[in-house]
């Protein structure tokens, strides 16, 4: 089948000077011009399509909107701002704890720079399912590296604002690089907002790399917003007993494809990967993990929920692959999703990939409505129908809600989604 | 008047009869068993009385407190004051304990006309209801019935109607698989909800619940009827001979 290459708009946006070191910038920018953008034919695609971004004629940032400030106050002890307006970064804070550096990615020297664009495990430059993050590497210019030091437990959050929309139809590409030492532990937030009513596509690449023994949590939490277009991929390499705990919470957004590859290289290393995705309206929420268990005695846990309202759309493909000397490994996986209307969809798939023979391994998916004998139960308790549904979605939301390690920000997301289950429009759903 | 009366009900699921023509009636300040063999339609009356979907009255009525209650939507039931325990607790994760609590309580004093209870009396005596149960309060604050044993759960039931005061209670088989220690709290519970404002109803498929729990009278359900009413000395009648000689004296 022939592709049709990058759409004129999008192939004359690439910068004759990217971030990545020429080589690579290079290499990245002749693939991406022939392969194009993914479309539905390809098999990490099927479900996700992108014809919003094709033909939206977003343009490169013009650097306007330095003064913006997040709508949302987010319940963080005393956190380390890094914020990005339509992808440009506002520069480095003032105050950096001990044992974090931080640099603009512009600012970097050649060997981080190239570190920020070799990612492990490598997604390939010709491969159409790979095409946006060789597009990101092909544009990138905007971004910046964290480094934390060998043993430096970082208590303050580390926070990307990505503050989307702030001008007209823009589109962005920043990278990140995050770096743990030896036995260091961070906690960093991704705090997504759309800031303006306008369309904007964000196309961001994250690579963190974990050294021995060292723990990084990794929360994403994408608040509403109904025009905010995002592909967002994290890159997670981890050494020995090094942690990766990722946590995907996603309120919203227009389409929100978010990829998390997750390469478990050291043994006993462990990764959790625990999301919530609550499309309403036309919203598509996506998100593909891989998890790569490259080493024995390593563990992961992943746990994810999908509720889907209106004529929202949730779709969740975990793959897992033990390779063949990764022996003695624990990977369990679930995937329960609830539908509240009939005009909303989830796709949920689970893919294991096992070469080794000594594995433990289970995964699961449901796909369902309202649990109709605890409807039941609870009105026979006196709670009218309509509360009744609204405990049983937050309750189904909660139990992902309460395994954020933050104690503050779990209370506000519990908050958030009672907000949201005020305003469904009943009687909406016909599960009644 | 009558707190239930049912008269001449019939009830089918599935387009299959499963009651077919039980009468009773249940005064304030009364305990009465409804005792059957399995498949002779105790659950389908409770569940009726519940107002679960599913199950169709094809004739009858039935006036709970001078309101027909065929005409209710099952919460509606449930603030006029007929609480439905459970044979199997469902299991919510999710949802604390605590909150089913409050809302139940709330809906009912809203339907009152009372103002939402003060966490502080409320959060006083959830926990003196909790210790009496022979509970640990940290299950105020695990899901609804969420990995709970047996007994556990059947426990939880007793104190959801300590709390929400009903004006009947109906236990569906709230004894059926308890260990004996569970089931003497549980009857424990029951025998504190005893009052002259109040009616229970066990339907129970064993005679030993009956031993902590004295009913004042003993129905026999058969195949959809009621066949036989007494005293509880109908309940030892059936333990000791079994329910073959009842059905055959009856018939």
């Amino acid at each position: 089948m022939k592709r049709t290459g990058l759409p004129d708009w999008l192939s004359d946006a690439l910068p004759e000077q990217a971030a990545a070191p020429n080589e690579i910038a290079q290499a990245a920018r002749s693939q991406v011009e022939s392969i194009g953008l993914p479309g539905l034919r390809d098999e990490e695609w099927r479900w996700t399509n992108l014809r919003a971004i094709q033909r939206g004629r977003f343009n490169a940032p013009s650097g306007v909107g330095a003064d913006i400030e997040p709508g949302t106050r987010l319940p963080l002890d005393n956190p380390v701002r890094l914020r990005f307006v339509d992808g440009v970064f506002q520069g480095v804070p003032d105050d950096v704890p001990e044992g974090v550096t931080l640099t603009a990615l512009a600012d970097a020297d050649e060997t981080t720079r190239a570190a920020a664009f070799s990612p492990k495990p490598a997604p390939s430059v010709d491969n159409p399912n790979d095409a946006l993050v060789t597009l990101n590497t092909a544009m990138a210019r905007e971004g910046v590296v964290v480094d934390v030091a060998a043993n430096t437990v970082v208590e303050r959050p580390i926070v990307i604002e990505w503050l989307d929309g702030a001008t007209e139809s823009v589109m962005s590409h920043p990278r990140v690089l995050v770096r743990l030492g030896q036995s260091a532990a961070a906690t960093l937030l991704e705090h997504i907002e759309t800031v303006g009513e306008q369309p904007a596509w964000r196309n961001s690449v994250i690579v963190s790399t974990i050294a021995a023994n060292a723990a990084l949590t990794h929360i994403a939490l994408g608040l509403d917003g109904e025009s905010r277009l995002t592909t967002a991929r994290t890159f997670a390499e981890l050494d020995r007993d090094a942690r990766y705990h990722s946590y995907n919470i996603q309120l919203g957004g227009r389409m929100i494809r978010r990829e998390y590859d997750i390469h478990v290289g050291g043994s006993g290393a462990h990764t959790d990967l625990i999301g919530l995705m609550m499309p309403r309206g036309k919203q598509l929420l996506d998100t593909h993990t891989r998890i790569t268990h490259a080493a024995a005695d390593t563990t992961s846990n992943e746990h994810y929920r999908t509720i889907a309202d209106d004529a929202g759309r949730g779709v969740f493909k975990g793959r897992i692959l033990i390779e063949e000397d990764a022996q003695r490994i624990e990977a369990y996986q679930s995937s329960n999703n609830l539908l509240l209307s009939d005009n909303a969809e989830i796709d949920a798939k689970p893919e294991l990939e096992i070469y080794a023979d000594d594995v433990s391994c289970s995964h699961g998916a449901t796909i369902g409505r309202l649990d109709q004998e605890a409807l039941f139960y609870l009105r026979t308790r006196g709670v009218p129908l309509a509360e009744a549904r609204g405990l049983l979605i937050a309750g189904f939301a909660q139990e992902v809600i309460d395994e954020l390690p933050l104690t503050d920000l779990r209370d506000w997301l519990t908050g958030q989604v009672e907000q949201r289950l005020g305003e469904r429009s009943l009687p909406a759903d016909s599960d009644a | 008047m009558a707190l239930l009366e049912i008269k001449n009900l019939h009830a089918e699921i599935d387009g299959k009869e499963i009651l077919k023509g039980i009468d009773l009636s249940i005064n304030a300040g009364e305990v009465h068993a409804i005792m059957g063999p399995n498949g002779s339609g105790k659950s389908t009356l409770c569940h009726v009385l519940g107002g679960r979907d599913g199950y169709e009255v094809t004739k009858g009525s039935i006036t709970f407190d001078g309101h027909d209650l065929l005409e209710m939507e099952t919460e509606e039931r449930a603030i006029a004051g007929l609480l439905l325990g459970f044979q199997h607790p469902v299991e919510i994760p999710g949802v604390k304990n605590i909150y089913l609590l409050k809302e139940a309580l709330n809906a009912k004093r809203e339907a009152q006309g009372l103002d939402e209870i003060d966490t502080f009396s409320f959060m006083k005596q959830v926990r003196e209801l909790v210790a009496s149960m022979d509970m640990d309060d940290a299950f105020l604050h695990r899901g609804v019935n969420a990995g709970f044993s047996g007994g556990e759960k059947k426990r939880n039931e007793i104190l959801q109607m300590l709390l929400l005061e009903p004006k009947l209670a109906l236990l569906d088989e709230t004894d059926s698989g308890l260990d004996i220690d569970a089931l003497k709290v549980v009857s424990d519970g029951i025998n504190r909800m005893r009052g002259e404002e109040r009616g229970i109803i066990l339907v129970t498929h064993y005679q030993r619940l009956l031993n902590y729990v004295e009913p004042d009278f003993v129905h026999v359900l058969y195949k959809g009827k009621i066949i036989k009413s007494g005293d509880k000395s109908l309940a030892h009648r059936l333990e000791a001979e079994g329910y073959q000689e009842i059905l055959e004296e009856a018939s």
